[in-house]
């Protein structure tokens, strides 16, 4: 049984213990060269919430949203394979493929809603994930979103505090689905070290390039910490003390999706 | 598991045998482990280690890997576990059923027994739609999170059942039921139902109908299930006629192993 975990061990044994597993920067930083659909609006023509701050002050507008869903889609693509692999290991071996149909279907969501504001465009987002990503993913990441997109569409200036409870009312929302907490080895285990990273940084004065920096990096040793972990959640818990010393295939996915927040933050030069 | 075995009562047992037993279960959990990390990971002495490798090796029970020394299982523990499902009464008699419940309603069809506070799944048929998935049998899932436990813990006797709900109950998903007084009606329900329906309580996206198989002294010995995405089973509520098939199934399966016509008494 498990053939494919066999077949697979060896590989593991050095991707696994290779440091960030195959998405650390300079595999980001090669992913945004992949061809991501990034459509030129001018920046007049962008929606600003009531009362729009200083030009050049970061705000969750529109193309915000359409530059960090694109770019994960990119970087998705780009991993689809790997994902699915890390997902053989220790799940049902159709993680890179189910989250690839799924943002691949964002983007259209996206395209279809050229006049809609970020908050609804994130709604519509999730609620594109729940029913093409399908598995466990589709669920959690949608309603994640969903609940990002909730909070923005709530808010009436849309800074980088907004972003911050956004994300973390994302990580709530995973949460109540799912039940997981960290050290469950889930996604949980990538994106609360990346809201509570983003948070510090935006604490000690920080910009949101760097909040967004330090998310995607603790995001990327959330990922790493997981390969030690016996899974607790989902299906990779049947596998009891065998899940241990494989990357968790969600949270890699999870850091995949901050990595992109942190381009997307910088507007495009 | 290997925690019984560190700190459970050990008077009466050969503490070799014992040792062996937790080597292999070490090398269960790991790809490959050398002497120097069972040992560390057992606490027994490295003389000891290697004494018990070399053995289980000459047994074939476990295999050194000849780049990096290390060790990993042997091809018998595969003979081993095909011996245990293959002399599993439920599992034997489940074959035909359960094949022809997954070609009658399209989805994947597990069938578990109890094991302590949790079903082991002694036979898995995939979905007959040539996508990929992954066998499942060996797995253990806690009962209270699955349609197949709960069917089977439904018709226990009540001290058992008693026993069982005020065990650690911890959620798999925010949808596990953990609480024994919302567990106990819901146990009732499926005891007067003949089937367990699970929403989503062990994997995010899944739900599960399971019927309860019965022996020939009418008690409850495993149970066969259909599980598939949420979406496909239970579109508005349990579909009647995966309820029906699932039914018929474990009714068949318990008839094959003796039970009475009249066993699924609530």
């Amino acid at each position: 049984m498990f053939g494919i975990v066999e077949q697979l061990s060896p590989w593991f044994a050095h991707g696994g213990t290779r440091s960030p597993g195959g998405i650390g920067e300079d595999r980001f930083d090669r992913c945004l060269r992949v061809g991501g659909w990034c459509p030129r609006v001018s920046r007049q023509s962008t929606r600003r919430g009531v009362g729009s701050p200083p030009l050049g002050a970061f705000i969750i507008d529109a193309e915000f949203v359409r530059r960090w869903i694109a770019e994960a889609a990119a970087r998705i693509e780009d991993h689809r394979d790997f994902l699915t692999q890390l997902d053989a290991a220790i799940g049902d071996a159709d993680h890179g493929v189910n989250m690839h149909r799924g943002f691949t279907a964002a983007i259209a969501t996206i395209q279809s809603a050229p006049d809609q504001p970020a908050g609804a465009l994130l709604q519509e987002v999730g609620t594109t994930l729940i029913y093409r990503v399908g598995g466990a993913a589709g669920p959690l990441y949608g309603s994640g979103f969903r609940q990002i997109g909730a909070i923005v569409s709530a808010a009436r200036s849309p800074d980088r505090e907004v972003l911050l409870s956004a994300l973390r009312a994302g990580l709530d929302a995973i949460q109540a689905l799912g039940a997981a907490a960290l050290g469950d080895k889930t996604m949980v285990d990538a994106w609360q070290p990346a809201v509570d990273g983003f948070e510090q940084t935006l604490r000690a004065g920080g910009t949101v390039d760097r909040a967004a920096r330090t998310a995607a990096e603790a995001a990327s040793a959330g990922v790493e910490a997981t390969l030690p972990m016996q899974a607790r959640k989902g299906r990779a818990s049947y596998l009891g003390s065998r899940s241990i010393g494989h990357q968790d295939p969600g949270a890699t996915s999870t850091a995949i999706i901050f990595g992109a927040l942190e381009r997307a933050v910088r507007p495009p030069s | 598991m290997s925690a019984v075995s560190a700190t459970g009562d050990r008077r009466g047992t050969i503490q070799s045998v014992d040792r062996a037993a937790r080597i292999l279960r070490a090398l269960g959990s790991s790809p490959r482990l050398g002497v120097t990390e069972i040992s560390d990971r057992l606490g027994i002495a490295k003389a000891t280690v290697h004494g018990l490798l070399r053995t289980l090796e000459q047994r074939e029970l476990i295999e050194q890997e000849r780049d990096s020394g290390k060790y990993r299982l042997g091809a018998a523990m595969l003979q081993l576990g095909n011996s245990f499902l293959d002399n599993h009464e439920l599992r034997a008699r489940s074959l035909m059923w359960a094949g022809s419940l997954a070609t009658r309603v399209c989805e994947a069809v597990r069938v578990r027994v109890v094991n302590g506070e949790t079903v082991l799944i002694v036979h898995h048929v995939f979905r007959p739609d040539n996508s990929l998935q992954i066998l499942e049998v060996g797995a253990s899932i806690p009962w209270h999170a699955c349609a197949l436990g709960k069917a089977v813990v439904a018709f226990m006797p009540p001290a058992r059942r008693t026993g069982l709900l005020a065990a650690d109950l911890s959620p798999l998903t925010g949808r596990t039921m953990t609480d024994p007084s919302s567990l106990r009606p819901a146990l009732e329900e499926i005891a007067t139902l003949g089937v367990a329906v699970e929403d989503q309580e062990a994997v995010v996206g899944e739900a599960e109908i399971a019927s309860p198989v019965f022996d020939h002294r009418g008690d409850p010995v495993g149970a066969i299930g259909v599980v598939g995405p949420v979406e496909r089973l239970l579109p508005d509520g349990p579909a009647p006629t995966l309820i029906a098939a699932v039914r018929e199934a474990g009714r068949g399966l318990s008839r094959d192993m003796g039970a009475g016509r009249f066993a699924a008494r609530g």
